[in-house]
């Protein structure tokens, strides 16, 4: 039953680090296009960019300790 | 480096009593979270007290050593348990090496602040000079693109601001701490984080009650819905109310431990292949893992900061736009 937990930890990790990659994917995308249309407004979108990226890498980073503690 | 070592050990550990394959990872789990002495490069350097707190009394222990040959505890699994019965003592209030870091990066805040503050009281009219330009570029940027962009009021931004410096400084010199070779990260512990949370909890909650009176703050509660949604509304904000600072806990906790635990793993990668070749590609790897955890523990310290002062200036009055 341990291999199970860990078999489903494996795959748990990474569906989270694909939710997480697509989320930051499309965020960096949208964040490029509107500093491209629009150069002055750049750096407030960087700001709100990181916030945006350090907010949905929590969401992955809860899933990643559910997976630890199906590990161990 | 620490991390080598302490992979090295892990692996021996594990492979010494490997009663199932989850030891590994326990064991690596086990070295990130708090001793009872302090070890730098996997050797004890000196024991750290042991304070017990059960049935009613202290129990003051100088090591863990002297703990196991006079009193009634013992060491189980990493977990002091009493000899008798096995169970767990009520409050364990030892000074642990994540303790004794935390207060390393108190002491060394207070004496560059105090050291800079210092120099700005002897000559105010001075320009600044060497220390003093990072701690005001960093202070400057936290009090204005952190606390003043989101809490509308002028003095009740200049009342918090003490509190989110404390919060940001703590939490990045506490991260960077863990950076350095022979520390451990505070905040890779959840309690740590936990204890900021609540903090942050009450500066939320109490700066709204204090500002708006608690009839105003009660009506946030229902988030300006009709009458007949207030049943569902309420509780669920109640519950955010809550939630908010607990997420804030764990997205730092595990921003801290995740970083840690890839590099001890990737190092761990080269014990098993036991040749140079494997070596050199996973330690490019590493290092670079590791410039990365240098920007998250910024990046952490700011998203904290800044998620705090999201909430309170959400819960006070918006000025025009209510």
């Amino acid at each position: 039953m341990e291999n199970l937990g860990m078999l489903s930890a494996g795959l748990g990790a990474g569906l989270a680090v694909i939710g997480a990659g697509l989320g930051i994917g499309k965020l960096a995308a949208a964040a490029l296009e509107a500093a491209g249309r629009q150069p002055e407004a750049a750096s407030s979108l960087q700001t709100m960019m990181i916030i945006a990226a350090a907010l949905i890498e929590g969401v992955a980073f809860f899933g990643l300790f559910i997976c630890f503690k199906m590990a161990g | 480096m620490s991390k080598e070592h302490i992979a090295e050990n892990t692996l021996e550990e594990s492979s010494q009593h490997n009663e199932h394959g989850g030891d590994p990872i326990k064991e690596l789990l086990n070295g990130l979270g708090d001793h009872h002495d302090l070890t730098v490069f996997n050797h004890v350097i000196a024991p750290l007290p042991i304070i017990l707190y059960d049935d009613g009394g202290l129990h003051f222990y100088s090591s863990v050593h002297s703990m196991e040959e006079t009193g009634d505890y013992t060491m189980e699994h990493h977990h002091i348990v009493k000899k008798s019965d096995h169970s767990s003592p009520d409050l364990n209030l030892s000074i642990t090496n994540l303790v004794f870091f935390e207060v390393v990066a108190a002491i060394f805040l207070i004496f560059i602040m105090s050291k800079v503050a210092g120099k700005y009281k002897k000559n105010p009219m001075k320009a600044p000079s060497g220390l003093q330009n990072i701690v005001e570029s960093f202070v400057t940027f936290v009090r204005d693109d952190i606390v003043r962009a989101n809490i509308p009021r002028r003095e009740t931004a200049d009342r918090l601001t003490p509190y989110f410096l404390s919060i940001f400084f703590f939490i990045y010199v506490a991260n960077m701490i863990g950076m350095i070779p022979g520390g451990h990260t505070p905040t890779g512990n959840f309690s740590v984080t936990l204890a900021l949370a609540i903090t942050a909890f009450f500066v939320i909650n109490y700066t709204a009650i204090k500002d708006e009176g608690i009839g105003h703050y009660l009506a946030h509660l229902t988030a300006g819905t009709h009458w007949s949604l207030w049943i569902l509304i309420i509780p669920i904000e109640i519950m955010g109310m809550f939630i908010k600072p607990g997420v804030l806990a764990i997205r730092l906790f595990a921003n801290m431990t995740a970083g840690h635990i890839i590099m001890f793993a990737l190092i761990g990668v080269i014990f098993l292949y036991k040749t140079v070749i494997a070596g050199i590609p996973i330690t490019a790897f590493v290092l670079f893992i590791y410039l990365i955890e240098l920007l998250v523990a910024f990046l952490q310290a700011f998203i904290f900061t800044m998620l705090t002062s999201i909430f309170v200036g959400l819960n006070l009055s918006h000025g025009e736009s209510h």
